[in-house]
């Protein structure tokens, strides 16, 4: 993809081995050892039961798409303008959690609601972000 | 529980002009609404042993209830910043005044929102510039989000995708509310607007258009509470908050659950349970309406239409002027101008006073001001009652 701009996170001891992780191509989800839960986003303790057991596991990188908006203005100054129309999406992962993330690629303007995605990681400053493609649609 | 108490009333209630009130900071806009709430009862700033309110959006500062104790002179028992979000915020600061009256913590307490939010932001932006960030910025601002337009966006898109609804659903709560602030003289939008004017409006973040998203503006509200027994002394047209019920379920929009569990429902139903009454019962709905969304949304979870059809109900006429149960008399945050949603209880209780001019709803006994923080994030049903 060319010419992206993102604003880039500030990884917190929490969040950092998500981010390391999408520098490996990987997207990682936390999973809590107690009572299995899987989550979304980054945290020290699982949300579901409280416990503080939790380990970093690779999810498999598949979705559906729950919903998505083409945005046409840049809210805060100029510098969105390069992007516009970009594409936000909610998307529901085969693990069972939802995450925002940003649809890319060739198909991103034919979204729609249920379809199938999956990771696609893009470069910015040395940060790799985990968007979204479309599978190619007929 | 939904039950705030009967021993403190509401008493009085004012507003600045809104729009844009250049040279004006966030504190004189809340000591305008203030001094105006008290005229509204007959009282003044020396009365005053309460005040509740919240600090700017725009540029967050602490303390903000000293601030303006001291802008207004006045050294109050109870001084309390409330910050739960939207027009959840304004219901709470009721609360915390009812319930710090009818405890003794202080005998009358003025509630007060207001900000410089359109001439106070930075040349060039667009919306309403939240420099007190809602905490989710790491997994949300990487993904092309930033302010509150696609986060609504995201919710409509799938609204539309659940039910089948439309832009003429999302147009028809647009096209309502304008007709009701046609009727306010204190409102930013003076022309009236047609679907089709909804339809041709500039795209923002699909579906919403620019006829879907609310008015940053400058402005303020306050509302004035004290035991009802001085208000009976003093001869004050009193209303009660009958109750109040909220309901918080995620903050980012990145953990929105499905459209069915959010909030506003169980807020809604706890709330009707409390007050005693039902939808039926209800002269008039203040719904906040950040985004045309949110009145869809809202009308179905709190049982005025079933799900995903709330765009039918709307075109009966039952939300226009004149209409059986008019929804934002006042003309909303979509067509009179975002004050929070504090205007939307400053309108409920002067519609319940009686003094809403030409578009007083007769005889109005009941309304129900309902509001969401964030992206429904925290969502709360309050009903009101004139006494």
């Amino acid at each position: 993809m060319e010419n992206i701009y993102a604003i880039l996170p500030a990884p917190t001891r929490e969040s950092a081995p998500f981010w390391e992780g999408c520098n490996r191509d990987e997207l990682l989800l936390q999973q809590c050892q107690a009572c299995k839960h899987v989550f979304y986003y980054a945290r020290s303790f699982c949300p579901r039961c409280g416990d503080d057991k939790l380990i970093w596991q690779a999810a498999s990188g598949k979705g559906i798409v729950y919903s998505f908006s083409h945005v046409h203005v840049s809210f805060y100054g100029p510098r969105w303008e390069s992007q516009i129309p970009y594409t936000s999406a909610l998307i529901d992962l085969a693990e069972g959690v939802r995450m925002l993330s940003r649809i890319t690629g060739p198909e991103r303007e034919r979204v729609s609601i249920g379809d199938s995605v999956s990771v696609s990681f893009v470069e910015y400053e040395g940060q790799k972000l985990p968007f979204f493609a479309l599978a190619q649609k007929d | 529980m939904a039950k705030v108490t009967d021993e403190a009333v509401i008493i009085g209630m004012g507003e600045t002009p809104v729009g844009k009130l250049p040279g004006m900071s966030s504190v004189q806009i809340q000591a305008l609404a203030v001094h105006n709430a008290l005229k509204s009862c007959g009282l003044s700033i020396k009365d005053v042993d309460g005040l509740v309110n919240l600090d700017p959006y725009g540029i967050p500062q602490s303390m903000f209830s000293t601030t303006l104790a001291e802008h207004l002179g006045i050294k109050p028992s109870f001084c309390v910043t409330v910050d739960v979000g939207g027009t959840v915020t304004g219901m709470t600061m009721l609360q915390q005044a009812i319930w710090a009256v009818s405890s003794g913590h202080c005998k009358t307490a003025v509630c007060v929102y207001g900000e410089n939010a359109l001439t106070g932001r930075p040349q060039g932006a667009h919306g309403f510039q939240l420099q007190n960030l809602l905490g989710g910025e790491e997994w949300e601002e990487p993904f092309g989000l930033q302010g509150m337009v696609t986060p609504y966006a995201l919710v409509t898109q799938r609204y539309f995708h659940d039910y089948g609804a439309t832009e003429a659903d999302t147009g028809a709560v647009a096209v309502s509310t304008r007709q009701h602030a046609l009727l306010n003289d204190n409102s930013m939008m003076k022309k009236p607007i047609t679907l089709e004017d909804h339809n041709k409006s500039r795209m923002i973040c699909s579906p919403l258009r620019l006829l879907d998203c609310s008015l940053v503006a400058d402005g303020g509200g306050a509302i004035v509470v004290t035991s009802a027994a001085n208000a009976r002394r003093i001869g004050a047209k009193m209303v009660r908050m009958k109750a109040f019920a909220m309901r918080m379920t995620h903050n980012s929009v990145a953990l929105i659950p499905d459209i069915e569990d959010i909030g506003m429902a169980d807020a809604g139903q706890r709330a009707f349970e409390e007050a005693g009454v039902g939808p039926k019962d209800m002269d008039m709905l203040q719904l906040h309406d950040a985004f045309t969304i949110s009145v869809l949304v809202t009308l179905d979870a709190l049982g005025f239409s079933k799900p995903g059809e709330a765009g039918n109900y709307i075109r009966t006429g039952a939300t226009a002027p004149g209409g059986k149960c008019p929804v934002n008399t006042h003309g909303g945050l979509l067509s009179q101008a975002h004050i929070g949603g504090m205007l939307h209880l400053v309108e409920a209780v002067r519609q319940l006073r009686g003094e809403a001019g030409k578009r007083q709803i007769p005889g109005a006994r009941h309304a129900l001001v309902s509001g969401n923080g964030g992206i429904f994030s925290i969502c709360g049903v309050s009903i009101l009652e004139r006494i």
